[in-house]
C-alpha cells in the first residue's frame, strides 16, 4: 500500500502558490534522506555540491575547515580524481568554543603551500554550519591565508542551514568561483556562459547559433583546463546566465568587471526554446536562425510518439531539468505524466497550473517528506525520468538524465528522447 | 599540525556511530542537523541505507531555528512524524549545530517524550569526535533505557555488542553467527544488526556478552553490574584474506591498524612476529600491549610506520605512508575508507 503523501495537480493548483501544503514544504517537516535524493541532503557529496564546485577553478585546492562529520563523504570525490586537491583542518570542540581554529587556518594554508610541488592557483577555504552560526568573517580569514601562504584564497560557504535563503550555498559558491577574475579589455566577439560547473553538451546548438552571430570565443568554466584560460573569462563582452543560481555571480561580474548579462532558462518545450532564442538574438543584435534545429527536434518528438505511443511517465527532480517544466513538455507532446517527485515553489508554480489544466490527476510528491519511506507504486507508469524516479521504479525502463555534460535547448530535448528511446527499446527487448 | 589532514579524508564521526547503533532498532532517529550531516550518514557511513529501511531523518534545521533555539519546532516535527510512522521510541542525535548553540539534550528529551508519548533517547554527539564515541553513547543510552528486566538466563545464548558496519564492514550478521556457532554458542544475537529492540530488552537472557569494539565496553560493564552477565572481548569477523595473510607471516615486525579489538584479534593469528596494534579510535589500556599506540595524526603514523616490515591496514592509509617500503596487507576498516568486507 502506498503510504506516501501526494496531492493532485488540480488540488495543488486550486490551493495556489501561497497555500502549498506543509507536506511539500521541506521547512515544515523532518527531511527524509531517501536514497533517491541524497544529492539534496548531501550537498558536498555527489554531482556539483559546494566542495566540488569550489574546485572548478583550474589548479585550485580546497581546505575544508570543519568538524570531521562535514567532510566525511568527500572520500566519494576521491574516485573522481580529487584526492590530491582536498585538505582538511579538523575542528574539535575546544576549537569551536574558543575560536582558536581561526589562527590555525593561515598556518594550515602555509603548510599546504609548502607541501605541494606545484603552487596552486588558489586555496578555496570551505566552511560549514559552524562558521555560519559563529559569524566568521571569511574575507578577513582569506586575507590572512593569502599573507601566510602567498597564494590567493577565497571562501566557499557550505552553509546547509541557509539552503532556502535568497542566496543559498550554490549561488554563493558560483559568486566565489568567478570572484578571482580581474578587469581587462573586453573583446566584442567573446562571451561567457555561466550557470553550470560542467560544460554544455558538445552538440548544443547554442554554440553554433552564437558563432553564427559572430561570437568567436565562448568561455565556460567547465572547459577551462588552465588558470590562464579561467582568467580569460573576463574578456567576455557579455555573459549568458543559463541557471538562475548564477544570477548573483553575473551581477557581481557586471559590477566588478563591467560584463552585462542575459538570462536564459533550460526548457524542454520547443516553442518556448524558439521564443527564447528569438529574444536572445534581439538582445545581442543578431538574428539567430534556429529553424533547422527546431524542425529536426519536432520531427524527433513526433517519431518517438509514433514509435512508442502515448506513454505514462514518472518524472523526478534528480535530473537536468525543472521537473514541472519537463512534465508539462511531455504532456504537450501527447504523453501522460502519472507522478512528479519535485520541489514546488513560486518559481515553478506556473507550470503546476498548466499541468493541472491538461492533466489534473497527475500526482505530486515531495521526495523529502518522511512518508516517502512508505512509497509504493499504485498507478500505471511506463517509464521513469530522473535518478530519483528510476530509484522508485527500478523495474521500469528509465533514464537518469543527470549527466555532467549539460543538456540545453533543442539539444537537450533530443538527448531526452534519444535516451528514452534507447531505454524503452532495451526494456522491450529485455 | 596534527589536526590537518593532507592525505586522508576525515574518519567516521560520532554522529554516524550513534546512528549506526540505532539503525535497526525500529525507532525514529532524528539527526539534529541542517541536512548535510544526515547526507553524510545516509550517503556514506550507513551502507544499510540502500538495503534495509530505517526511519532515519534529518531535522532540517535552518539558521533561524538555531539562532533562536527553536527546539519546540523540532519537537513539533517529531510529533508529526510519530503520527505517521509507528515506532517504539524516538532518538535524537547531535551534530555541530546543536553543539554550537549548546542544545540541552536532556530538556529536548523531556520535551519530546511529553509531546510524543514515546520514550526518547539522545546521543549528545557533536560531529568533532570519532564514530566509536558516538557508538558508546548510543549503546549506553539504549541499554540503560530499555534493558531493565532481569530475565532467566538462557544457557548457550551469546550477545554481541559492537556489531555495526563501521566496526565490522558487514551489513548482515550471518558471518558472525557462523563463526560464533562454530565456537559452540547455540543462540547468537548481534545487538542492532539483524536484530531489534526486543533483543535489547531481553539482553539479560544472555549467558555471556562478547564485545567486539571498545565502543561497547561501557555498556558491557553496565550490564555486568546490573545483571551479572559476564563479558569478554574478541572480533569474530576478520576478513578471510587478511586472516590468511596473517597466518602466513613469520618472524617480522608487524603493525596492525584498525579498531583495537579487530587489531588484537588479527595479532593472535600471527606467529613468531613482534606485532603492535595502532588505532585512530579508542584504545582501552586493559586490552593493549605495551607498544600499542593511538594514532594522533598523519605525520606521527608516517614516522612510526618506518619501524615495521609489514603493515596490516586499510588500503586508504597508503596515501599517508607513501614512504613505507615494507609489505602492505589490506585490512579494510569501513570507518576509515567506507569499504565493506
Amino acid at each position: 500500500m502506498n503510504h506516501a503523501y501526494y496531492i493532485t495537480a488540480a488540488d495543488l493548483a486550486e490551493r495556489g502558490a501561497e497555500n502549498i501544503p506543509d507536506e511539500l514544504r521541506s521547512a515544515k517537516h523532518m527531511i527524509y534522506s531517501s536514497p533517491a535524493t541524497l544529492d539534496y541532503n548531501s550537498p558536498g557529496a555527489k554531482g556539483f555540491g559546494v566542495k566540488r564546485a569550489g574546485l572548478v577553478i583550474p589548479e585550485s585546492v580546497m581546505l575544508l575547515v570543519a568538524p570531521g562529520c562535514c567532510g566525511r563523504n568527500t572520500a566519494l570525490l576521491n574516485e573522481l580524481g580529487y584526492s590530491e586537491r582536498f585538505f582538511y583542518l579538523m575542528l574539535d570542540d575546544t576549537d569551536i568554543v574558543t575560536g582558536r581554529y581561526l589562527s590555525k587556518i593561515p598556518k594550515a594554508c602555509a603548510e599546504i603551500a609548502q607541501e605541494l610541488e606545484k603552487k596552486p592557483s588558489v586555496i578555496v577555504i570551505c566552511v560549514t554550519c559552524v562558521d555560519a552560526l559563529l559569524g566568521t568573517d571569511m574575507e578577513r580569514v582569506c586575507r590572512s591565508c593569502e599573507e601566510a601562504s602567498g597564494i590567493p584564497s577565497i571562501p566557499a560557504y557550505m552553509y546547509a542551514l541557509t539552503r532556502e535563503k535568497r542566496l543559498p550555498p550554490m549561488a554563493l559558491v558560483r559568486q566565489s568561483v568567478y570572484s578571482l577574475l580581474e578587469p581587462q579589455k573586453r573583446v566584442s566577439n567573446e562571451c561567457a556562459l555561466l550557470g553550470y560547473f560542467s560544460a554544455l553538451d558538445d552538440g548544443c546548438e547554442l554554440y553554433a547559433l552564437l558563432r553564427g552571430a559572430g561570437i568567436r570565443r565562448i568561455h565556460e568554466i567547465g572547459r577551462c583546463q588552465t588558470y590562464d584560460e579561467y582568467k580569460d573569462i573576463s574578456r567576455a563582452n557579455f555573459s549568458i546566465v543559463l541557471n538562475a543560481e548564477a544570477r548573483y555571480a553575473a551581477q557581481d561580474m557586471q559590477k566588478k568587471l563591467g560584463i552585462p548579462f542575459i538570462e536564459l532558462t533550460r526548457l524542454y518545450r520547443i516553442d518556448k526554446i524558439r521564443t527564447q532564442y528569438k529574444l536572445l538574438g534581439q538582445a545581442i543584435g543578431a538574428e539567430l536562425d534556429d529553424a533547422a534545429y527546431y524542425d529536426e527536434t519536432a520531427q524527433k518528438i513526433a517519431e518517438f510518439r509514433q514509435k512508442h505511443g502515448s506513454l505514462r511517465f514518472a518524472v523526478g527532480e534528480m535530473l537536468n531539468a525543472d521537473s514541472f517544466e519537463l512534465a508539462l513538455s511531455l504532456l504537450e507532446y501527447g504523453h501522460h505524466v502519472s507522478e512528479i517527485y519535485g520541489t514546488v515553489g513560486e518559481r515553478n508554480f506556473v507550470f503546476v497550473k498548466r499541468i493541472a489544466a491538461v492533466s489534473p490527476q497527475t500526482r505530486i510528491y515531495s521526495n523529502l517528506h518522511p512518508s516517502m519511506l512508505g512509497y509504493e507504486r499504485d498507478c500505471a507508469i511506463d517509464a521513469a525520468i530522473g535518478n530519483d524516479a528510476k530509484y522508485y521504479h527500478k523495474d521500469l525502463p528509465g533514464i537518469g538524465f543527470q549527466e555532467e555534460a549539460q543538456p540545453f535547448g533543442y539539444r537537450g530535448v533530443n538527448l531526452l528522447f534519444d535516451g528514452l528511446d534507447a531505454a524503452l527499446t532495451e526494456g522491450a527487448h529485455a | 599540525m596534527s589536526s590537518l589532514l593532507k592525505h586522508l579524508s576525515p574518519l567516521a564521526p560520532d554522529d554516524s556511530g550513534a546512528c549506526g547503533v540505532f539503525y535497526e532498532l525500529g525507532g525514529i532517529t532524528v539527526i539534529c542537523d541542517a541536512g548535510g550531516c544526515a547526507g553524510n550518514v545516509c550517503g556514506f557511513d550507513e551502507p544499510r541505507w540502500h538495503e534495509k529501511r530505517s526511519a532515519l531523518f534529518s531535522a532540517g534545521l535552518r539558521d533561524m531555528d538555531a539562532i533562536l533555539g527553536r527546539d519546540d519546532r523540532l519537537v513539533e516535527k517529531l510529533k508529526l512524524i510519530c503520527q505517521q510512522i509507528e515506532a517504539p521510541f524516538t532518538a535524537i542525535v547531535g551534530t555541530p549545530v546543536p553543539a554550537v548553540i549548546a542544545t540541552d539534550f536532556h530538556a529536548l528529551q523531556r520535551m519530546a517524550e511529553r509531546k510524543t508519548g514515546l520514550p526518547c533517547i539522545t546521543a549528545a554527539t557533536d560531529g568533532t569526535k570519532l564514530y566509536d564515541h558516538g557508538e558508546m553513547l548510543a549503546y549506553e543510552a539504549i541499554f540503560r533505557r530499555f534493558s531493565t528486566d532481569k530475565l532467566p538466563v538462557k544457557p548457550g545464548r551469546l550477545g554481541v555488542i559492537g556489531a555495526t558496519p563501521l566496526n565490522t564492514g558487514l551489513t548482515r550478521a550471518d558471518r558472525m553467527f557462523e563463526a560464533l556457532h562454530a565456537e559452540g554458542w547455540r543462540e547468537v544475537v548481534c545487538f542492532g544488526m539483524d536484530s531489534g529492540l526486543d533483543e535489547i530488552r531481553r539482553v539479560s537472557e544472555c549467558a555471556h556478552l562478547l564485545v567486539i569494539s571498545p565502543s561497547g565496553m561501557q555498556s558491557a560493564a553496565y550490564l555486568h553490574k546490573t545483571f551479572g552477565t559476564p563479558f569478554s572481548v574478541g572480533f569474530p569477523c576478520i576478513p578471510d584474506a587478511a586472516a590468511e595473510a596473517a597466518r602466513a607471516v613469520r618472524g617480522r615486525r608487524v603493525l596492525i591498524v584498525h579498531q583495537q579489538f579487530a587489531a588484537n584479534a588479527l595479532r593472535e593469528l600471527l606467529r613468531d612476529c613482534e606485532a603492535d596494534a595502532a588505532t585512530w579510535f579508542m584504545l582501552d589500556k586493559a586490552y593493549a600491549q605495551p607498544q600499542d599506540f593511538r594514532i594522533r595524526g598523519e605525520q606521527q603514523l608516517a614516522g612510526l610506520a618506518q619501524n615495521y616490515d609489514v603493515i596490516f591496514a586499510d588500503a586508504a592509509l597508503k596515501r599517508v605512508l607513501r614512504g613505507f617500503s615494507g609489505e602492505w596487507i589490506d585490512f579494510p576498516h569501513f570507518a576509515v575508507s567506507g569499504r565493506l568486507n
